[in-house]
């Protein structure tokens, strides 16, 4: 099976690339798997994609570059990409602001799914986001009223164009029920998240040092550091042992400088450390340190993959008591301590439990670790595999009847 | 969760019950792991009442097992819970799913030779 995959890739930085990264490391192990094509999006002057890749005992990986984020064409060159490789099955690895975060661009590049299928090959989209519960301000496609509507309608227009796929996949239960219900699709699935990472038990002791507050992602659109800031000032003022607040990332795409500007504002606010883009190598690290993973969200798109990787080590997580991720814990099995979204006494409180309490720490975070691990990614891509089989079998015995009631 | 496991009519057939999930899927992946050359397993889950997507991708991973043999992995006797969740996960396409160990049985090819 020939699989190609429409995504940000690394070094590219855009939202998602983790995640097809690790998918694509899996996939590529799998023997019915013969050859991976990534039509990934154009890199920045100066950087460059690996090389094609035939590594023994790996299915061959060519990375092309296809689209470019921002510019209006991007589905007809994607589609044309398709055209020139030729795969079997296409995963489109996608969010609402995927292509561009102007809402004509981002519109436009959504057609990519359905353009994709028209040539041929088996199409399926794993969709991280619906525009049903998207905040549109927070994702960075604010307005006014008329606007946000005007751009929900349209959303609904585009949302019916990428259930043009033979298969859309969502990872939380709740988007199967809204693509179904609303828009009466029937070929939605649910695929879970999956951890990045088969880690051995993770070893929970901390480093020498102040206790380690981290936060990790892209940041400035609906991860927003300014309550974390604050309610790490009040810690350190109630709290005894010496404290880091550790923000582990660079600014969304959609908001170039943010983080700048926040450390301008909160540079009164000692022990801050800001770690810029944090490279693959240097994941393990940042996680393995931190004693508490804090997730500032003010709303929510999706399943969380910071979630899982702070799983995947083992750690204590505190997390904002929103609709979708409050949700997604029950379902998923994690645990931790929930905060009011943007209230930082609220996320100093929750903070606070697992400052005082390392045994309580500890217990939330073995939990975790069980959870993350009882789903790793590579085997949410055998239930991908199982699909795509799935699907072109139905092709194929489609083309086969059609053969027979020409005969 | 409890497996046993029985041979009947030449088909290994492991009833399952109990919750199916995180905590519970080494009992099976050990069960796979010490039969690799298996070709046909029917998985009645008649005493399962709750599954997760562990429970779901340890069944995965039988299947994929069987079909690299050359066989297949049929299921029984879902209760509603857990058919709601194949459902929900459109691997109630992937799976041959029966009503009874019978039906299950019947849908094997017959072995040639």
């Amino acid at each position: 099976m020939r699989i190609a995959l429409v995504s940000t890739y690394p070094p590219g930085k855009g939202s998602l690339n983790e995640y097809a990264f690790h998918f694509v490391s899996h996939l590529r192990r799998k023997p019915e798997v013969s050859e991976v094509l990534i039509l990934a999006d154009d890199l920045p002057d100066g950087l460059s994609y690996p090389a094609d890749d035939a590594a023994p005992g790996l299915a061959p990986l060519r990375i092309r570059p296809s689209w470019r984020f921002g510019e209006w064409n991007n589905a007809t060159r994607i589609q044309q990409a398709v055209k020139d490789v030729q795969p079997d099955v296409v995963l489109l690895n996608l969010q609402f602001a995927t292509f561009a975060d102007r809402r004509v661009q981002g519109a436009l590049g959504l057609l990519s799914p359905w353009l994709v299928k028209s040539t041929g090959p088996v199409t399926v989209v794993l969709l991280h986001n619906i525009m049903e519960t998207v905040d549109l301000g927070k994702a960075g496609f604010g307005g006014n009223a008329l606007i946000e509507g005007i751009t929900r309608v349209a959303g609904n227009v585009f949302t019916r164009m990428l259930l043009q796929a033979d298969m859309v996949a969502v990872t939380i239960p709740k988007y199967v029920d809204i693509l179904t219900s609303k828009y009466g699709a029937e070929h939605v699935v649910l695929a879970p998240h999956g951890a990045f990472e088969e880690l051995p038990e993770p070893a929970y002791a901390l480093p020498d040092g102040p206790l380690q507050i981290m936060t990790f992602g892209k940041f400035g659109t609906y991860k927003k550091v300014e309550a974390l800031i604050e309610a790490f000032e009040r810690l350190q003022q109630s709290q005894k042992q010496p404290l880091e607040l550790v923000i582990a990332g660079t600014d969304s795409p959609n908001t170039p400088g943010y983080l700048a500007n926040v450390q301008q504002r909160y540079a009164q606010v000692e022990n801050v450390r800001y770690t810029g883009y944090v490279e693959e190598i240097d994941v393990p690290r940042i996680f393995q340190e931190a004693a508490v993973v804090v997730f500032p969200y003010n709303s929510t798109t999706g399943s969380s993959g910071v979630l899982h990787q702070a799983g995947s080590y083992g750690k204590a997580v505190v997390l904002p008591d929103l609709g979708d991720f409050a949700e997604l814990i029950r379902d998923e099995g994690y645990t931790g301590e929930f905060f009011e979204p943007d209230d930082p006494v609220s996320m100093a409180a929750s903070i606070a439990r697992f400052i005082d309490d390392p045994d309580y720490r500890r217990r939330v975070g073995e939990h975790n670790f069980v959870v993350a691990s009882g789903l790793p990614i590579s085997e949410v891509v055998d239930w991908y595999l199982l699909h795509f089989e799935r699907l072109l079998n139905q092709r194929r015995s489609a083309a086969l009847t059609v053969s027979q009631e020409a005969n | 969760m409890e497996l046993n496991h029985r041979v009947t009519d030449g088909v290994n057939v492991l009833e399952l019950s109990g919750r199916f999930d995180a905590y519970e899927v080494p009992t099976v992946v050990k069960w796979f792991d010490a039969h690799p050359d298996i070709v046909n397993v029917i998985v009645n889950l008649s005493g399962v009442g709750f599954i997760d997507s562990s429970g779901l991708s340890t069944l995965v991973k039988g299947l994929k097992r069987c079909r690299q043999n050359g066989g297949d992995l049929h299921l029984c006797g879902l209760q509603q819970p857990v058919l709601i969740i194949f459902e929900l996960t459109r691997l109630d396409k992937a799976f041959s799913i029966f009503a009874d160990e019978a039906a299950a049985r019947a849908a094997f090819k017959p072995v040639e030779g």
